[in-house]
């Protein structure tokens, strides 16, 4: 059984998503409970997982039996066993605070809406434990495909948008997934290999030729556009922002770290660093790159009235921390960025999950702005509070798991010289701290007008204004959004254990 | 200026897409990494370890079948983003019915409020945006469809020594409905491949495909090691593998056909499934 976690951990939300479509012409009512099930199963798969590769070290698991550079070879090391933790984490934590939204949002496509969810974990899961470089594209396309369509559908008077933003996506995403195609055809041709540690293996000795360049070269613009970096970015804000919150608290926290994760895994494992840093000299025009989207992303989330808007800035703000930090080259900035992908993942879930509660309890039909906020402290308190950890954990304030990886960033970038990636890391960090306080401010001290004139038009005018009436949203909602609020303690505290344990072994005899 | 740039700009791209292509091996050459990595053992190999003299089926099913699955999966996916996208449940109904009398041809245009012949033998429902009768397209579908059909599951079954499989099975069987559809009209073809039929196959289908690579995880071997099955299909390794080839192809086909048909049905009315060409 446990020999076949590195299989069990994709089929399970696959085969989950098949019968959910079976079952949901019979009733409805299974697909949540089925849903659950094939999560679960990954998520167990996976803890499972990262215990073997305690025990034995890189686990290779032959799918179809055939040896790996004739058949497709699955390859867990601490990399992709930390990865594949944190995808199945976030999916079947964010299942049970979307079953409300989704069944108020789309109560006839209950069926294909969870079938599409757990297709897109499997997705994930599979281009992050993949070895083998045409296999990750067949399971890029998966997810895609599902993420456009859980956008797509967009919910109450955003659809429109929803659908248009989708259909962006859609050109961005396919082009992006071309040029990683091409990519990886220029490497076939030139190698007559797809698996990744077969290619590791056979480059070095062709590292002067013209075509492994372009391979690299389409391969990382490719990447570039699907983990929407600074300045293709412009598909993610819009797409994310008028989703049905149901859809953007699974896409957003996942879509761009598993990319940045294949960034990684593609410039360390296939290419090797000796190509990616020291043969083609961009190491400083990507940090420069990755330092402009930093700051460009926080300027950004400072001039949106939306929130969801407002965070998706703040996501593409990240993943410059992320590129940044892994293109310093040095073992503190790779680790900061390989910690960063699972702490970005847990805050992002946090912050959408919390953006979802307000837009289920006061704006189910609409954008929320950041002035419906107000005075939020006293009706949600709880839902508030976490998302005020949330956003404190994004600023960059102990014990939170964002100060962490924050660290360990700016230490790589002052170790590799790069002083203009820590100027930027700061200021976007004083940026976020304007973000968030705006709206703290407005949650503890503000009116609630802004509420009554906006949303709750269902709310009669029993209580006045001033009076603070505690209306929370439904435990199903708030109980994964405090797990995701722990965990993000929980990571801060743990870092010490993760770095150790976990990112330097991954990165060991890399740097 | 915006135009003029972009074209330069694909003109330094295409150029330099020219220039690295210098540096690939020679076209058709034998000793292109391609044709000596792993080519001579997929050619050597296939008969041997599965019994498929097709090598592109052994490869596509079999050495590379996990890939295989997802792209199945891909086209399962495809399906059910149309249906969560467009198809619209709400029973709205149309302003103005078409009916046609059988006999003579004569066209009744019925408004909101008047007698619908239903259940009339002698009127047939036609859609409100205007079909010809067309005689001889109806009976030349019904005439070949047939036929259709039997190529379909021949292209199918005879992916092992010919071009052919799954997909491209698959894809004629859907054609086949499209066309039925086409010739008829939506509701006919609903009537006979109803949508819940559609969506029974689509996942069926693949579902198909994955249960035999679980299967053969209960038989002690790794997830589509087909090889595993040879107990219980009581053939060699090989034959078993071949074996399971086919059964993979024939979810395959029955997932695209299905597909193939939910698509056509939920793009060409608009996801209302009541008419549409």
């Amino acid at each position: 059984m446990s020999s076949h976690f590195p299989a069990i951990i994709i089929i399970a939300p696959l085969i989950a998503g098949f019968l959910i479509s079976l079952s949901s012409l019979a009733n409805r009512r299974f697909c949540f409970p089925i849903a659950v099930a094939g999560l679960g199963i990954a998520f167990y798969s996976s803890i499972g997982l990262i215990v073997s590769v305690f025990e034995k070290g890189v686990i290779q698991y032959r799918l179809g039996g055939w040896a790996p550079p004739m058949g497709i070879e699955y390859r867990i090391d601490y990399l992709n066993a930390f990865v594949l933790i944190m995808v199945s984490g976030v999916a079947f934590v964010n299942i049970f605070a979307v079953k409300k939204t989704a069944e108020r949002d789309l109560p006839e496509k209950l069926g294909p809406f969870y079938s599409l969810y757990v297709l897109f974990t499997a997705g994930l899961l599979g281009i992050t434990a993949t070895g083998d470089a045409f296999n990750l594209y067949v399971l890029l396309e998966i997810a895609a495909l599902t993420g456009y369509a859980l956008i797509g559908i967009g919910s109450g008077q955003n659809s429109g948008r929803a659908a248009h933003s989708a259909l962006n996506y859609i050109f961005m995403g396919t082009i992006g997934a071309s040029f990683y195609l091409l990519g990886i055809g220029y490497l076939y041709i030139a190698t007559g290999t797809l698996n990744m540690a077969d290619l590791a293996r056979v480059l070095p000795s062709l590292f002067g030729s013209n075509v492994i360049m372009a391979a690299f070269a389409i391969c990382m613009t490719g990447l570039f556009m699907k983990m929407a970096l600074f300045p293709m970015h412009g598909w993610l804000p819009n797409a994310y922002a008028y989703s049905s919150p149901a859809a953007a608290s699974l896409i957003a926290p996942l879509t761009t770290k598993v990319m940045i994760y294949v960034m990684i895994r593609i410039c360390l494992f296939v290419f090797t660093p000796a190509f990616s840093f020291e043969f083609i000299n961009i190491k400083g025009a990507m940090v420069i790159v990755a330092s402009v989207a930093i700051v460009a992303g926080s300027l950004f989330a400072l001039s949106q009235k939306s929130l969801t808007k407002m965070l998706t800035y703040i996501i593409v703000a990240e993943v410059g921390y992320m590129v940044g930090g892994f293109w310093l080259g040095n073992k503190e900035g790779m680790t900061g960025s390989i910690l960063h992908i699972a702490n970005d993942a847990v805050m992002t879930l946090c912050l959408f999950l919390a953006a979802g509660i307000f837009a289920y309890k006061i704006k189910p039909r609409g954008e929320i702005l950041i002035k419906d906020l107000g005075s939020m402290f006293s009706r949600m308190p709880v839902t508030m509070g976490a998302f005020v950890v949330a956003g404190l954990s994004i600023i960059g304030v102990p014990p939170a798991c964002g100060f962490f990886s924050k660290w360990y960033l700016i230490l790589g970038g002052i170790k590799a010289g790069q002083y203009w990636f820590c100027a930027a890391l700061i200021f976007s960090s004083l940026v976020n701290v304007i973000l968030f306080f705006r709206i703290f401010e407005s949650a503890f001290f503000g009116s609630t007008c802004s509420n009554h004139e906006h949303g709750s038009a269902h709310e009669t005018g029993h209580h006045n204004d001033h009076e603070a009436v505690i209306d929370e949203a439904p435990a199903s909602m708030l109980v994964p959004l405090l797990v995701s609020t722990a965990m993000l303690i929980v990571l801060g505290f743990g870092t010490k254990f993760i770095v150790t344990q976990i990112i330097e072994k991954a990165i060991s005899g890399m740097i | 200026m915006k135009k003029f740039a972009v074209i330069l700009g694909l003109m330094i791209w295409g150029g330099l897409l020219i220039y690295i292509a210098d540096d690939f091996p020679g076209w058709g050459d034998p000793q292109a990494p391609a044709s000596v990595n792993l080519s001579p053992y997929y050619i050597e190999q296939s008969i041997p370890d599965t019994d498929v003299p097709n090598v592109v089926t052994s490869i596509l099913a079999d050495y590379r079948g996990f890939d295989t699955m997802f792209e199945t999966a891909v086209i399962f996916t495809a399906g059910l983003a149309c249906l969560f996208l467009l198809r619209s449940y709400s029973t709205k109904e149309p302003d103005v019915y078409l009916y046609r009398h059988t006999a003579t041809g004569v066209i009744l245009r019925i408004e909101k409020g008047g007698t619908i012949p239903v259940g009339s033998a002698d009127f047939e429902r036609i859609d409100a945006t205007w079909v010809p009768h067309d005689l001889i397209i109806k009976t030349t579908c019904r005439l070949i469809l047939p036929f259709v059909f039997i190529f379909a599951l021949y292209v199918i079954a005879h992916g092992h020594h010919s071009p052919g499989g799954g997909f491209q099975g698959g894809v004629i069987l859907g054609a086949a409905t499209i066309i039925f559809a086409i010739s008829y009209n939506l509701r006919t073809a609903t009537r006979n491949i109803t949508e819940r039929f559609a969506a029974f196959f689509s996942a069926a289908g693949v579902l198909l495909y994955a249960s035999t690579g679980v299967l053969c995880m209960f038989f002690g071997g790794n997830f589509l090691d087909y090889g595993a099955l040879a107990p219980l299909f009581g053939t060699t390794i090989a034959g078993a593998r071949s074996l399971g080839i086919l059964i993979v192809e024939i979810g395959v086909g029955m997932s695209v056909m299905a597909v193939m048909s939910s698509i056509y049905y939920n793009i060409s009315s608009n996801g209302r499934l009541n008419e549409g060409l």
